[in-house]
């Protein structure tokens, strides 16, 4: 009997904490680059996609990027966190919403409202070196909620 | 076994359930019975265990599905109802019901196919309705019309089509933002805003709508507070129609323009913008727009009336030929691709008195300036390398008060702000700032109440750095340097410093006298440094201080006592992230935590981090009574100590008067007159007399002495005395070795008669001492004694204080040996 019950316990004081880790997909895949991404945020997954993986990246790279927002957004920052051999090599912070500063035609949206955003987004094209990359992404908002967490893996082949 | 096993596996699976969001049903407790936040717990129905003194209520991201009618009707005091994206299909008539007090409702996100006709009824005094991406088609179906109290209405997101207000919004008086941006609005036509020609405070956001056409005239004594037009106009030649038909129209903000994300419209000309000569505005923004037309005059042209005049991410590089604007008060650009300052002639901008340029990432050199009138100047968040700042030859502009130069790349303070008097504010925070360690740099800004300094790399090492700043009410300068990391006696003519953050200044100490002038001091940032205790007397000359935050420093503890005094004008104070050593000598400042926690609320848990077994525990967890008790300890036993040490100190002193009282000595059957008899040469007498007899027969106990001048009887032969009188009655006898016994025969008879009678009584009867020392040779004519003396202990006088104290205990001790209890009694 014990030896019956013991991998039951373990299944059901595990299994929470598996249910809470979204699966991997995939944004884009070439021969020469593969972009995977994992949310990190334990309230939601969300959907990502790149139109073409090019290495070097092109400066206008055309995304798809689709999220139920949990919070409004009247102010809204990216941080960016970029890894390599499990060691922050560069992180940035880059204001994307700012009350007198609204740039993007999704700030200011409310909490429950869908983003579906498709279009281009301008990146310093740059080549990437052969190796894989981690890419620690974070949205947040002027309360420092979590809007988008994102883990992101660069394989450059 | 197995029962058991099974019930364990019950309550783990509900408890770890709860971890995994949606499937545990309760409510987050923001404040007690005030507000609660239920998002995503997947409740199917409202919940029932929300108390009806509830006044915030977050319901969001649940599959509620449709409501029923007076759902909520236990809730009277609710203020603010969220319902986001919780799939309501249906809200049925008087759902609402019984929310008399409700301010906002929230039903963003839902796919609202059906709306009872009384779906809102029953909320009198509904200020904001949320009614974002939730289908809706048409606002003339929209059941809202009893609403009077609305005053922000939010129906962005949706597919309403058409413009036309239901003629009740001319009863929302009070409706002061409307919004219906993304929407399908294409035209604006007659008649469609007729119902708030009444309103003059309304702001209207018609952003994202695909507008194709405005009727000319449609707005004609139409008065709007705001009105934003943002991403509508597909083409230019849409735009500048739609733009002539807003003729008439009176409007204190516009706002045009467009998304960096979007749809972009190319061909700007010039002329698009002609229909705004017939537009009143007070306040115009341009937002992203795509293109500028190269013919700057033209874009200003019907601009000319504007008071207010915002750009931003406009792709502008010069500006030239400009209109004269002569009620412009207030010019920004935010963003544009200026790489110098724009000239700005004064001729065209008479009445300016806030010029912002902003956010240009090019925009490196400062050009010379001359707005007479100008009292704001903000060139913040640029990249400006500024060579010698700053004078009149910068900046002619005398009467300018606000100078906001921060986050530019580097400023050299060689000149002393001449010209500059009348500056209350000046930021230049985030710069590289140089040359203010020379000479007083701010002498003549007599007026400036506000400077910040922040991160401009300053290594503070002249003390006048802020001569001449009087008036100074708040000084901000974090993340710079001081000589040593002690702070100076910098501040010693700001007498009326209001607040000061010196916070990640890497400082280690504060000298006492660099706050002693600071009495109007109400804010002290010194968080973030790396001091590691300081004397909260420092704190005494600042009788106003309020607020204190000492967080993120190396505090171990603070000298409890006397920050007694601090807590008399503080309201709040921070120290956590401080490395606290919670052990009992600090004792009284945790004490003052624990009695001050009120000061507290807004900071994060102090914690402890020494001793190992308190790290990580809240130091208001430390306990006194351990203290206390640690302490009653340690004094009670040094009491103990203390009382055993006397205790045995006056049994030493009172040994033979216990001895006496506890009568342990056994009663033996022999009795005797004299406890000893003393066997000494007369030539010795006096110290017998004055020393043996004094000693034994008047201390305690006091002992009978047989001694042959007093106590023989007269008239019988010497050695019959000393038989009968010296060794029948005495239990002891004591010989006192001297040069002279030795040398005296009635001794030597006395003592070999003692030996005698010790072996037939066979008891150790003699007690030997040794009054002098006797040289070997003449102790060797003795045999017998010499014999004896090297066996037996004996006694040797010593004429010191402890050598006499030491004898005469031994002495007593050696006589009491043997002594009967009835002896005792009679002693006493």
């Amino acid at each position: 009997m014990k030896i019956f019950m013991t991998p039951l316990v373990a299944l059901v004081l595990l299994c929470p904490s598996c249910s809470s880790k979204w699966t991997t997909h995939t944004a884009c895949k070439d021969d020469k680059l593969e972009l995977l991404y994992q949310s990190c945020d334990p309230l939601q997954d969300f959907g990502f996609s790149v139109d073409h993986c090019n290495n070097p990246l092109s400066e206008n790279v055309n995304i798809r990027f689709g999220i139920i927002l949990r919070y409004d957004i009247n102010e809204l920052f990216l941080d960016i966190n970029l890894f390599s051999m499990q060691k922050s090599i560069f992180s940035f912070s880059y204001p994307v919403c700012e009350v007198d500063f609204p740039k993007f035609s999704f700030c200011g949206r409310k909490k429950g409202e869908k983003i579906y955003y498709a279009g281009k987004i301008h990146n310093p094209s740059f080549p990437i070196g052969k190796g894989e990359y981690h890419i620690l992404l974070r949205l947040h908002n002027e309360n420092n909620f979590t809007i988008t967490c994102a883990n992101i893996t660069v394989i450059s082949y | 076994m197995v029962r058991w096993i099974a019930m364990a596996l019950i309550i783990t699976t509900t408890f770890f359930s709860c971890l995994d969001p949606g499937s545990c049903h309760s409510c987050l407790e923001v404040f007690p019975d005030i507000e609660y936040q239920c998002m995503a717990r997947n409740f199917s129905e409202v919940p029932v265990d929300i108390p009806s003194s509830t006044q915030k209520l977050d319901l969001s991201f649940n599959p509620l599905k449709s409501l029923a009618s007076r759902s909520f009707s236990r809730f009277t005091g609710l203020r603010i109802l969220d319902l986001s994206r919780c799939d309501i299909q249906k809200i049925e008539d008087d759902t609402y019901q019984g929310l008399c007090n409700l301010s906002t409702l929230i039903l963003t996100g839902n796919p609202i196919q059906s709306l009872g006709l009384r779906a809102f009824h029953g909320l009198p005094k509904l200020q904001k309705l949320v009614v974002v991406e939730t289908n809706l088609v048409s606002l003339k179906d929209f059941p809202i019309g009893h609403l009077m109290t609305l005053q922000e209405l939010y129906l962005g997101h949706n597919s309403i089509s058409s413009l036309k207000l239901p003629h009740y919004f001319a009863s929302f008086s009070s409706l002061q933002h409307l919004d219906l941006h993304l929407n399908l609005i294409n035209n604006i036509s007659d008649g469609d805003l007729e119902p708030i020609k009444m309103n003059l405070n309304l702001t209207l956001d018609l952003s994202q709508n695909p507008i194709q056409y405005i009727h000319p005239g449609v707005l004609k004594g139409i008065h709007l507070t705001g009105l934003i037009l943002r991403g509508n106009f597909h083409s230019s030649a849409v735009m500048e129609v739609c733009i002539k038909g807003m003729t008439g129209l009176q409007v204190n903000k516009l706002v045009l323009g467009n998304y960096k994300n979007e749809f972009q419209m190319t061909n700007f000309e010039s002329k698009i913008l002609d229909g705004l000569c017939q537009v009143d505005i007070d306040e115009f923004w341009m937002v992203v727009p795509s293109d500028f037309p190269s013919d700057s005059y033209g874009f200003f042209r019907c601009l000319v009336n504007v008071s207010v005049l915002h750009m931003v991410t406009v792709p502008l590089e010069v500006l030239t030929n400009l209109p004269v604007f002569p009620k412009l008060f207030s010019l920004v650009f935010t963003n544009c691709k200026f790489e110098t300052l724009p000239t700005l002639p004064s001729t065209s901008l008479p009445s300016l008195k806030e010029l912002r340029i902003t956010r240009h990432k090019d925009l490196t050199t400062l050009s010379d300036l001359k707005l007479p009138s100008l009292e704001l100047l903000d060139l913040s968040q640029n990249a400006l390398n500024i060579l010698s700042c700053c004078s009149y030859n910068n900046f002619d502009t005398d009467k300018l008060k606000y100078l906001n130069l921060s986050y530019n790349a580097q400023i050299m303070l060689s000149k002393n702000f001449m010209g500059f008097e009348n500056l209350e504010s000046l930021d230049l925070q985030h710069c590289q700032l140089k040359g203010h360690n020379n000479f007083p740099v701010f002498l003549s800004l007599t007026k400036l109440q506000y400077l910040d300094i922040s991160y401009t790399n300053t290594h503070v090492q002249f003390e006048n750095i802020f001569a001449g700043l009087s008036n100074l009410r708040h000084l901000k300068m974090a993340g710079n340097f001081f000589q040593g990391n002690i702070l100076q006696d910098i501040f010693k003519n700001l007498s009326q410093l209001v607040t000061l953050n010196i916070s990640y200044c890497h400082l280690e100490k504060i000298p006492q006298i660099t706050m002693k002038s600071l009495h109007q001091l109400q804010v002290l940032d010194i968080s973030h440094n790396n001091l590691q205790t300081f004397e909260p007397l420092i704190f005494r000359p600042l009788w106003n201080l309020q607020v204190l935050n000492c967080s993120y420093n190396s505090i171990t503890a603070l000298d409890g006592q006397n920050l007694q005094s601090l807590s008399e004008t503080l309201v709040s104070t921070d120290f956590s992230g401080n490395p606290f050593d919670c052990v009992c000598d600090h004792q009284i400042f945790f004490q003052w935590v624990k009695e001050n926690i009120q000061l507290l609320n807004r900071s994060k848990p102090m914690i402890c981090q020494t001793p190992s077994h308190m790290k990580d525990v809240s130091v208001l967890l430390f306990d006194d009574l351990y203290c206390q008790m640690k302490k009653t300890i340690i004094a009670m036993s040094i009491l103990a100590i203390m009382l055993v040490l006397m205790a045995l100190a006056l049994v030493y002193k009172f040994y033979f008067h216990l001895m006496l009282l506890a009568g342990c000595k056994k009663m033996v059957g022999e009795e005797s007159t004299y406890d000893a008899f003393v066997i000494y040469s007369s030539q010795d007498e006096e110290w017998v007399r004055k020393e043996l007899v004094k000693n034994l027969e008047e201390g305690v106990p006091s002992f009978q002495l047989c001694l042959h001048y007093r106590d023989f009887i007269p008239g019988v032969a010497i050695a019959a005395n000393i038989i009968q009188e010296g060794f029948h009655k005495s239990r002891k006898v004591i010989v006192v070795i001297s040069k002279h016994f030795i040398q005296s025969r009635w001794c030597k008879f006395e003592y070999e008669i003692a030996q005698t009678w010790q072996f037939l009584s066979s008891h150790a009867g003699i007690i030997f001492i040794m009054l002098q020392k006797v040289e070997k040779s003449l102790l060797r004519q003795q045999v017998e004694l010499y014999r004896l003396l090297r066996r037996n202990t004996y006694l040797e006088w010593e004429n010191t204080n402890l050598g006499r104290h030491v004898f005469w205990r031994r002495l007593r001790k050696a006589l009491l040996d043997g002594r009967t209890k009835r002896q005792k009694e009679a002693a006493e």
